[in-house]
């Protein structure tokens, strides 16, 4: 039986044997691994991208102040992005869950239509989700939009629900009786956390220092634009993003005002875009 | 059912089992005779990356009909068929001859007398017209003064004509959505794989999204060994069936409603029928293998519409209920492909069950912290329509019109009317629960099961729990008075506010869904037997909307032409001709049960023979009232009247209708209409011998009166004049 440490570094290997550069998380807090620049970047021009990472994602509203054995405020993706899409990609999944021990003989595998889009990023993908004996374990998407224009060449997402996988493998009822490695449970390193970041994000966030930080975050983001730096202009991409999400799960948006902020992060996320290609044009017709 | 356990011999499994048989090679007999070819059999397997369940069945609909319409007059072929999975788009078309029908096509040129000199001899210009479709001047032929152009040819070899069906046919295919996944930016529904096209034993080449065709065939994508190289079409679904691919929808279906009905049999109950998880079922699996599971007691406390909406909708497993309809604790998961460590499978569908189950009963301990009457505060933020504001003030509206039918409905119908007040007051609170929120199918549903747990009395917890009732067609509606009063008020607010906000369905547009919302109202309105006033009910619904309204009557009687659309198409469904129920239209919604009561008073006395002529004789009153412009209401008076046939109608129809009225206000329309049908020799009598329309103006108008009151008397039960002989 796998550790949770163990199956990350079996999908590292075998995502590295086929090609792809192994990077590290992004150091920003993220709602998931698609924001970071890895993907965000890597599927907007034809320059081809193989990239598999880890990435801690962060989802205030879910938090369950560590009660629901299945909820989680904060928690890993495994994320693998491709371009050009190798052909019989799905067969090559399949494979990757054989090296994580999951033989999908000795399961249902299933394939349920699941279409991606994130408002916030004017971005839309055709997929999956991919059950494993009625369990959502990964998240399969092939990148048609982003920024609102069509993406050619096509990328394609696979993003693996760790927790969900270990759970499944350990046959745990509960996340936080998960194997983590080392001696130590899920629960031991994550709990506490758990406990506190939903009283933080439920009970005590200040939310005019939240909103605060969202109004100069989306400025100095707008001021980078204005400087044709697209890296930094993104990080305040994240970050507003991120601050939204916290300031929705402390109740401080009402429905109204919700599609404002939705608006302003999508606005600033497509110049940054625009810029970005701008900026990597040339590169993306030699590569191409 | 077809068993799958029969084999195929050894020695033929094998015959096709190794890729390598190269069958192309070495088959060509130089020296064979010139005999005509044989007609030979084609297939098409478009092999896909999982097609979502709902796009299967209406492409292959797609892919039968367009290939029929492609091939038509294009090659003599045989039957013509389509099967399909999640991976497999398959058509098969039976003896395709070899070659195509021949083809004759005429081509329009010029005037003969412009290209064609004098002498006989052709211009450049026509000679290059000629050229174009590779013949001589002289070839061409005159037809009343044109020169034509005609052209024959030898039918193309089918393989060519195949080839571009293929590449049309998918290309046109229409996916409710489409992707695309590689550098030529082809759009399908999902990733093509392969392509397998066969004509007989020859591969049919075609290259379509980078994908070259071939003949490899492939089976389940996780139980299948290598793909298989077929000779020819005959073996294609035998090869599938091995691969663990049952390729017939049909086939497919009966496999898995007879393996769940097997599956079920030791809990002594079985699945519930859901023909909509069946059908997604039959195209979410290419071999269907039903795995019976357990519930656990604690998650049976649960609301049943909440357990089973989890497992159908969140899951797709199939509920086990009893005979009685109630749940049992069971389940059944259906898995795709083999019976090979089942028992990791069950475990697996029990424990993301349980998650689900925990996170429900979550949601639902969350909700049920606080009473429905304090969430009233948060419908204030959630907007009902951008021109009808918030559901707060929805519900505002809601509340008042209830109380103004309770207060019309006082002496015919009595309700509750604190309870229904309630009710009407707490609606629509579920729709801030996480429940709801997470599972928006069971509003109402929760809000019933929140009243019972704040303590609420039952025919408050019942007009919540029922406010959306009915939900489709054939579904009950609500069961108490109070319940039906509720759930009336928010239909009538619904469709008088979309209408005020100028959202009024058009053909097949009807977001807010306000054909079947009308339709509820006619279906509580005849089943409860409640007689409202819908004209006034209406008027009062426009008055509340937060819109102004130019015209507000015009408004109200565009929502009543409306409603009565719905219940006209109701009462013919229910087998009454429409001229009978165009008799009843006046009043009909002033009281609508006692319309259906009247229509059916008229369906009855139609079957009498004496009807016919009297419908004849009314439409003949009715026409001379028409054209006479007759409005006139006022009764005849006997002393003016002048022939004995004007006094002895006058005496007929006042006796019937004493008669008829005895028997209607008893509620007695057949009977009432009986009653009036004795004046009909009277009123044939009277056409027979005096003129309305006569010259002393004082005599007419009281004939016009007398047929006045006849009319009335009639259209109390019904217009004889719309009834069609």
């Amino acid at each position: 039986m796998k550790s949770f440490q163990e199956i990350i570094l079996e999908l590292q290997s075998f995502w590295s044997r086929e090609g792809c550069a192994v990077v590290q998380p992004y150091d920003l807090e993220k709602g998931a691994g698609t924001f970071n620049p890895a993907t965000f970047f890597g599927a907007l021009t034809a320059v081809p991208a193989r990239f598999a990472y880890v990435e801690p994602s962060r989802r205030p509203a879910d938090g369950r102040y560590g009660d629901n054995p299945n909820r989680l405020g904060k928690y890993y993706q495994f994320q693998v992005i491709l371009k050009p899409v190798p052909s019989g990609i799905t067969d090559l999944y399949q494979k990757s869950l054989k090296a994580i021990g999951l033989d999908p003989k000795q399961h249902d595998l299933r394939w349920i239509e699941d279409d991606w889009e994130s408002p916030t990023l004017g971005a839309s993908g055709v997929g999956w989700e991919v059950w494993l004996d009625g369990m959502e374990i990964t998240q399969f998407t092939y990148f048609q939009q982003m920024g609102s224009m069509p993406l050619l060449p096509v990328s394609v997402e696979i993003t693996y629900g760790l927790e969900r996988i270990a759970m499944h493998l350990q046959k745990k009822d509960s996340v936080y009786d998960l194997e983590y490695g080392g001696g130590l449970t899920y629960g031991d390193l994550h709990k506490s956390q758990e406990r506190e970041f939903s009283r933080y994000h439920f009970e005590t966030a200040d939310t005019a220092l939240l909103s605060r930080h969202f109004n100069e975050w989306e400025a100095e983001g707008g001021r980078l634009t204005a400087l044709a730096d697209p890296l930094p202009a993104y990080d305040c991409v994240v970050r507003i993003s991120h601050l939204f999400n916290t300031l929705e799960a402390r109740g401080a948006i009402s429905v109204t005002e919700r599609a404002q902020y939705v608006t302003r992060v999508r606005n600033l996320a497509r110049k940054v875009m625009q810029l970005y290609i701008e900026k990597n044009a040339p590169k993306a017709v030699e590569a191409a | 059912m077809m068993s799958l356990k029969k084999k195929k011999s050894p020695l033929e499994a094998m015959a096709f089992s190794d890729g390598q048989i190269p069958y192309e090679a070495g088959r060509k007999k130089a020296s064979s005779p010139p005999r005509k070819a044989p007609a030979r059999d084609f297939l098409l397997d478009v092999h896909t990356e999982p097609l979502p369940a709902r796009f299967v069945a209406p492409v292959l609909e797609q892919l039968r009909t367009g290939a029929a319409k492609w091939l038509e007059g294009k090659a003599p072929h045989g039957e013509i068929s389509v099967s399909g999975t999640l991976r497999h788009l398959i058509v098969t078309v039976k003896s395709v001859s070899p070659k195509g029908h021949d083809k004759s096509e005429k081509f329009k040129g010029p005037k003969e007398q412009a290209w064609k000199l004098p002498d006989g001899k052709f211009t450049p210009a026509a000679e290059g017209f000629a050229r174009k479709y590779g013949l001589c001047a002289a070839d061409l032929k005159p037809e009343d003064g044109i020169l034509y152009a005609e052209v024959h040819s030898k039918g193309e070899a089918s393989s060519a004509l195949l080839q571009a069906m293929i590449l049309d046919l998918l290309k046109s295919l229409q996916f409710p959505k489409s992707m695309t996944w590689e550098p030529s930016g082809f759009k399908f529904g999902r990733p093509i794989r392969a392509l397998t096209c066969l004509l007989g034993d020859k591969v049919v080449a075609v290259e379509l999204a980078g994908v070259k065709s071939g003949r490899a065939v492939y089976g389940h994508p996780v139980l299948a060994k290598a793909p298989t190289v077929l000779k020819d079409p005959s073996k294609h679904s035998a090869v599938l069936r091995q691969g663990l691919v049952i390729i017939d929808p049909a086939e497919r279906r009966e496999y898995l409603l007879k393996a769940l009905e097997l599956t079920t049999k030791k809990t002594g109950g079985r699945t519930e029928d859901d023909a909509e998880l069946i059908d997604e079922t039959v195209f979410m699996v290419e071999h269907p293998v039903p795995i019976l599971s357990k519930l656990r007691e604690e998650h049976m406390k649960l609301p049943a519409a909440l357990l089973k909406l989890v497992m159908k909708k969140q899951l797709k497993f199939f509920p086990v209920m009893a005979r009685d309809g109630s749940l049992l604790p069971y389940f059944v998961g259906v898995r795709d492909g083999l019976s090979c460590g089942n028992a990791l499978v069950r475990e697996g569908y029990q424990r993301v069950l349980e998650a689900r189950f925990n996170d429900a009963a979550f949601f639902l301990g969350r909700d049920a912290a606080s009473t429905l009457e304090s969430k009233l505060p948060l419908l204030e933020r959630v907007m009902y329509q951008k021109a009808l504001g918030s559901i707060s003030q929805k519900a505002a509206r809601v509340e008042s019109l209830v109380s103004w039918m309770g207060s019309h409905l006082r002496h015919t119908a009595p309700i509750d009317e604190r309870a229904a007040s309630s009710a009407a007051r707490l609606v629509y609170a579920d729709l801030v629960t996480d429940v709801v929120r997470e599972f928006p199918e069971l509003q109402g549903q929760m809000g019933g099961v929140y009243a019972r747990n704040d303590g609420l009395d039952e025919r408050v917890a019942l007009a919540i729990e029922q406010f959306y009732f009915p939900v489709a067609a054939k579904t009950p509606i609500p069961a108490t008075p109070e319940a039906a009063v509720v759930s009336l008020a928010g239909k009538l607010d619904s469709l008088s506010g979309c209408f005020a906000a100028g959202l009024i369905p058009t053909g097949s547009s009807d977001p807010y869904a306000l054909r079947r919302q009308a339709l509820g109202v006619v279906r509580i309105l005849l089943e409860k037997q409640l007689p409202l006033d819908l004209e006034q009910a209406l008027e009062e619904a426009v008055k509340l909307q937060p819109v102004v309204v130019p015209g507000p009557g015009k408004l109200s009687a565009q929502l009543a032409d409306f409603v009565w659309g719905r219940a006209q198409s109701l009462f013919e469904e229910m087998g009454y001709a429409s001229d009978e129920v165009r008799s009843i239209r006046e009043g009909a919604l002033k009281d609508l049960p006692n319309a259906f009561r009247r229509l059916a008073a008229v369906r009855a006395v139609r079957r009498e023979p004496a009807f016919e002529s009297l419908a004849a004789s009314f439409k003949r009153a009715a026409n001379i009232l028409r054209q006479a412009k007759s409005e006139n209401s006022e009764p005849p008076d006997r002393a003016l009247l002048q022939d004995e046939a004007d006094f002895d109608l006058y005496d007929a129809l006042v006796g019937a209708e004493g008669a008829a009225n005895d028997r209607i206000v008893r509620g007695d329309f057949e009977g009432g209409l009986k009653s009036l049908v004795a004046v009909k020799p009277f009123l044939d009598l009277f056409f027979e011998k005096v003129m309305v329309m006569v010259e002393d103006e004082s005599l007419k108008r009281q004939r016009l009166a007398l047929l006045g009151k006849l009319a009335r008397a009639f259209k109390r039960v019904a217009d004889l004049s719309e009834i069609q002989s």
